[in-house]
């Protein structure tokens, strides 16, 4: 089980007379993500989803709070969570001069995945994701569908228990975001757990078991989808985010 | 090695030698080791064996007499008599060398300080007043019935100067100026894979995803370090391959190596190799430190570039002032590896010194890669962008 508790991150900001202002882009986030399920991290850009996917993932170290997957702890045991997440974001690159064969299997050994094992999975997750006629491609040479592909195999190559996938979509045409939605639903179905965050809120509602909405570092609403509608009387979840910001005195047009 | 440190080198050393602008920087600069070193040979062979042609055009505003006529022709002058004012326009023109006006006893040499032949010119003219000199001398005295020889030659001064077996001033220069140049090849080959490997990487935005395998940041850093190095000591050795071969050319090429033997010993050939390695670990370690902490591939470039130029002056002020190496000096960082390589050059090489300097390298590298390390994990160098 991955459970955050009040988890803080502040930033200074130097504006252009030097003069430096401290913020939170995430303040006093606390939830809990069970095996199997889905969660829906929802809110516009500069809500908070960033900094709060990276300081799950290990990337970036919270102000306050804490992060424990199946209770170990980031400080302790930041190898061994680290082993089992598997971190994607709409601006995770990945190496243009390396085949995909080269980075899967750099991914493995990174995740000291058994070199006899090691072979096997890259195979069959090729195989999985339509990937065998571009394995031995250059990243740099394939289209961005292609690209994507590689990113998820690269994901799914050490068999993680959970999966934080940042505004995953973001950017891509309609074709490429069906293969992250289909590769979301099919890890659902091995169990894993899955913090997905996005600003479409229409792909949230498809495909979470639970949301939690941010807004200025802070959660604004959280709960299964259909809890989320009825209790803001919309019938989306586009509509019942303006509904909250609108509860909470705030001008969306600003 | 541990794995991981591994994996990371050879996804970085995949990256360098698949990257064509970071293999260019590690190839084509230790090609220009054998232009300099032929290039300034040839340059300082024509300077020294100039052809007597291009400085014996001496102008006189008077008529040379038969004795003056014999010493200028014995020394190769290319004798022009003309008035003052022509011989100024013939001067201006470059058909002249030097003009000589005569007042009287009084002799002025008219030239420009800016002809590249000037010293050759006021050579081969002093050399012929003071043949002349001599002869109006020895006619002077001997008309008072005195002997010249024993006036002239009161005093004898015989020129006894002894110098090394196989040295000369050309070689030493040659030599030491080819191993600055390896330093600068090293140095120049160093800056581009330190800054694409981390701020290159930065911006490209593939150190988000390099963050979130279960790798320790030592083990991130030293890989990127390695292969940095790995890079500057390909260059290292390309050079100082071209250096030798270059030295044997010339040394066969040119008159002003007659005599001398340009091929290093096996034994500086194996000094010179301690202090490629120790310099490109050092300069490795500094060039992924300081790129490490800037957030764009062009920052890291600006930041560099003040690297490359203190690798190199400390050398050539050195070389310049004459600074010897000593104990002390080898402690000092850049400065210690010019000095050995002139210790190499001059086959005066003292063990402790390479002891001392690869001893402050360790510590340096060692500095570096600590603070780096400790760095590498904070926000300002990781998302600085």
């Amino acid at each position: 089980m991955l459970e955050v508790t009040d988890l803080k991150k502040k930033f200074v900001k130097t504006d252009k007379k030097k003069r430096r202002t401290e913020f939170y882009a995430d303040n006093g986030i606390t939830f809990k993500a069970k095996e199997g399920e889905v969660i829906g991290i929802l809110g516009p850009n500069g809500a908070g989803k960033t900094t709060l996917l990276r300081m799950i993932g290990g990337i970036l170290e919270p102000t306050s709070g804490e992060v424990t997957f199946d209770s170990l702890g980031f400080k302790k045991n930041e190898l061994e969570i680290k082993k089992n997440i598997a971190y994607l974001s709409g601006n995770t690159k990945i190496y243009n001069t390396l085949t995909c064969y080269e980075l899967m299997r750099m991914c493995g050994e990174f995740y000291d995945v058994e070199a006899s094992s090691l072979e096997k999975r890259i195979k069959n997750i090729s195989k999985i994701l339509n990937m065998e006629d571009f394995l031995y491609n250059k990243i740099g040479n394939l289209s961005t569908g292609q690209t994507q592909r590689v990113n998820i195999a690269r994901c799914m190559v050490h068999d993680p228990k959970y999966y934080i996938l940042d505004e995953a979509t973001s950017g891509l045409d309609i074709l490429s975001s069906q293969v992250i939605i289909d590769f979301i639903k099919e890890e659902k179905k091995k169990n894993k757990t899955i913090l997905y965050s996005t600003h479409y809120m229409e792909e949230a509602e498809n495909i979470c078991d639970y949301v939690i909405m941010i807004n200025k570092g802070v959660i604004i609403k959280e709960g299964t989808p259909d809890k989320v509608k009825k209790d803001t009387k919309t019938t989306n979840l586009r509509d019942a985010f303006f509904a909250l910001i609108e509860r909470n005195g705030e001008d969306y047009n600003e | 090695m541990n794995k991981k440190l591994y994996t990371i080198l050879k996804k970085e050393l995949k990256e360098l030698f698949r990257d064509k602008k970071s293999l260019s920087m590690m190839l084509v600069i230790p090609i220009l080791i054998p232009l300099l070193i032929i290039g300034m040979s040839a340059l300082f062979n024509m300077q020294i064996n100039k052809d007597v042609s291009e400085y014996n055009k001496i102008g006189f505003n008077y008529e040379l007499n038969e004795v003056e006529k014999s010493i200028a022709e014995n020394l190769e002058f290319e004798v022009v008599v003309k008035s003052d004012e022509e011989l100024k326009e013939e001067y201006e023109n470059g058909n002249l060398n030097l003009y000589v006006l005569k007042d009287g006893n009084n002799y002025t040499l008219n030239a420009n300080d800016e002809d590249e032949n000037l010293n050759f010119s006021l050579n081969l003219v002093n050399a012929y007043f003071a043949s002349y000199k001599e002869y109006l001398q020895r006619e002077y005295l001997s008309d008072k019935k005195i002997n010249p020889d024993e006036v002239i030659n009161l005093i004898t001064v015989k020129e006894n100067i002894s110098s090394k077996e196989n040295e000369n001033y050309f070689s030493k220069y040659i030599t030491t100026y080819g191993f600055l140049f390896i330093i600068m090849a090293i140095t120049v080959s160093a800056t581009y894979p330190a800054t694409d490997t981390t701020a290159g990487e930065k911006e490209r935005g593939t150190l988000e995803t390099l963050l979130t395998f279960p790798i320790k940041a030592r083990d991130i850093i030293i890989g990127k370090f390695l292969s940095v190095t790995v890079s500057s000591v390909i260059t290292g050795l390309l050079s100082l391959v071209l250096f030798i071969i270059s030295l044997n050319i010339a040394g066969s090429m040119f008159k002003i190596y007659e005599g001398v033997s340009l091929m290093l010993s096996i034994e500086s050939i194996m000094y010179a190799l301690i202090v490629i390695f120790a310099y490109s670990f050092l300069i490795s370690g500094l060039c992924i430190a300081i790129a490490s902490k800037s957030s764009s591939f062009k920052e890291a470039q600006s930041s560099l570039t003040p690297l490359t130029f203190i690798s190199f002056f400390p050398g050539m002020i050195a070389f310049m002032i004459d600074i010897s190496s000593s104990h002390l000096l080898s402690l000092v960082p850049f400065l210690n590896y010019t000095l050995l390589f002139e210790d190499i050059t001059n086959k005066n090489v003292d063990i402790l010194n390479i002891i001392l300097m690869l001893l402050s390298t360790i510590i340096i590298i060692s500095m570096v890669l600590f603070i780096i390390i400790k760095q590498y994990k904070s926000e300002k160098v990781l998302f600085s962008r």
